[in-house]
């Protein structure tokens, strides 16, 4: 073992792991922040984004001007979505963000009842 | 006659008392000479004697000498022979930590958005927990820091540090800087830091702050450290000193069964690199102010790209979106059609080159329809009322 040449080791990995930038707060449920939920910041917020996490004010920054959804976020960031999901609590938390739901998908037909009113028009108007 | 007989009687008594006189006096000096004689040989004997037991006394010491010597080298063969060993495995743990960390970087991005990534991330900490004492094991056998290629700013070395502790969330970096260190001082600052940091969290209660911030003193940049722990006897002042100068190194064989490496790997990486760390200072929750003074040799004013986001420069970089002059009644800008499309993410690869004018176009041309489609929505839907966005369509 002694033999083994001194060669260096090379560190990969980022400097500041994610747990740090998240600050060890747990990960909101998904549905809080679905990735076209609408995120943009509330007024008067840049005044105190000066004692935010360089990333927390990224994110800030970056819904400055208007809205954006979670997963335009995480893609300008380069954050993980759910880096960027417990951020955007941690924001919405200290009343600097609002949200907004995005549009649920409308829900599915049902087919009996539309069964029904076809049988009913062709009852009505013969086909 | 009778006179005669007594005159005789005399002189006969006179002779022979000086007859024996004569003969008494030949005894007392043969005596004498017998006895200088026996005293010359006494003498002799008695330094031949010595003689011998000084010899006997050297060689005694010499032996003693020669013991202690060879006990000494069996100890620092011992300690050299333990040394290799550990060395080795501590460099293989040190590797297999850090390409731990790089897989599950990997994996956090990969499984970003998923529910996944919260025990990821508790895995991560416990990995660079691990990280930090293979390093430290291999610093106390000689075996180098892993490096990193590129400098960074003080905080998020600090910041690093941080992760590499238990209770990381009682840790509070006051300050964000400027001041970039150099590439090569960030690991063993890192590693030094995370020391202290683990440091001030064992003899400081669960829940009370341990305060980071950062100070320029004449040419060294300080970082200032400070807990709200029981402090420090002066007996631990002294030691804890001694063992973060570098000049009293600690054996392995001494550090006992539940070892304390934190400050002889400290010193040494303080001795190596040029940094000194000072831990006598008092905090102002009376606790201990542990100092790591870094000389202008290891880090610069530069401002450094955040660790996380270096890509960021080109949004940042492209031209300003259109600045508010139209707000709407709450403050808040007005959504008009955007001069650069937001959604436009980077290609990771040209961080340089600015974005090239067609593509520019296209994007343009899909935010703006994008954004009609998605006002369309709202209003198609009839949402309740945005509170804060109101009048912006009417």
């Amino acid at each position: 073992m002694r033999d083994e040449p001194d060669h260096d080791l090379e560190l990969t990995s980022p400097l500041v792991p994610l747990f740090v930038i998240t600050n060890g707060r747990s990960l909101p449920p998904e549905h809080v922040y679905e990735r076209t939920t609408l995120v943009s910041a509330h007024e008067g917020a840049s005044a105190a984004a000066r004692t935010l996490s360089p990333e927390a004010r990224l994110v800030l920054d970056l819904v400055m001007d208007g809205f954006l959804s979670v997963a335009e976020v995480a893609a300008h960031t380069h954050l993980p979505l759910g880096i960027v999901r417990i951020l955007l609590a941690e924001l919405e938390e200290s009343g600097l963000v609002i949200t907004r739901k995005p549009v649920p998908r409308a829900e599915r037909a049902d087919r009996e009842l539309l069964n029904a009113v076809l049988d009913g028009l062709k009852a009505r108007f013969g086909a | 006659m009778n006179q005669d007989a007594l005159v005789w009687c005399l002189v006969a008594a006179v002779a022979v008392s000086v007859a024996a006189a004569l003969v008494l006096n030949r005894r007392n000096k043969a005596i004498a000479a017998k006895k200088s004689q026996v005293e010359a040989t006494m003498t002799q004997k008695l330094s031949e004697t010595e003689g011998q037991l000084a010899t006997v006394w050297a060689e005694l010491q010499q032996h003693k000498a020669q013991h202690a010597e060879t006990i000494r080298e069996a100890e620092e063969a011992a300690e050299e022979s333990t040394k290799a060993v550990l060395k080795g495995s501590a460099r293989f743990l040190q590797s297999l930590a850090a390409e731990q960390l790089a897989l599950l970087e990997e994996i956090q991005r990969k499984y970003g958005g998923h529910a996944v990534l919260g025990d990821l991330l508790e895995v991560n900490h416990a990995n660079a927990q691990m990280a930090r004492k293979a390093q430290g094991i291999a610093v106390m056998c000689g075996a180098p820091l892993g490096r990193r290629s590129k400098a960074a700013s003080v905080y998020d070395v600090v910041r690093s540090a941080q992760g590499q502790i238990r209770n990381f969330r009682r840790v509070e970096i006051m300050q964000q800087t400027g001041f970039a260190l150099k590439a090569s001082a960030v690991s063993p600052v890192a590693l030094a830091v995370a020391e202290l940091l683990d440091n001030a969290a064992s003899f400081s209660q669960q829940g009370s702050p341990i305060e980071v911030t950062f100070q320029r003193v004449q040419k060294n940049l300080c970082i200032v450290i400070d807990d709200a722990g029981v402090g420090m006897g002066d007996e631990d002042r002294q030691k804890a000193s001694a063992l973060l100068s570098g000049d009293h190194r600690s054996r392995l064989s001494q550090l006992g069964n539940q070892p304390k490496f934190g400050f002889p790997v400290i010193g040494l990486l303080a001795q190596q690199y040029g940094f000194r760390v000072d831990v006598t200072g008092i905090s102002r929750y009376g606790g201990v102010r542990a100092v790591v003074l870094l000389p202008e040799e290891l880090w610069t004013e530069e401002e450094t790209a955040p660790a996380e986001a270096p890509q960021l420069s080109s949004i940042h970089g492209t031209p300003a979106r259109p600045e508010s002059a139209a707000r709407t009644a709450h403050g808040l800008p007005r959504r008009g059609a955007r001069q650069v499309p937001i959604a436009s993410v980077p290609d990771r690869d040209d961080t340089a080159a600015p974005p090239v004018a067609a593509p520019e176009e296209a994007g343009r041309a899909a935010g703006r329809s994008l954004g009609a489609f998605q006002r369309g929505t709202l209003s198609g839907r009839n949402l309740a009322p945005a509170p804060f966005e109101g009048s912006d369509d009417a």
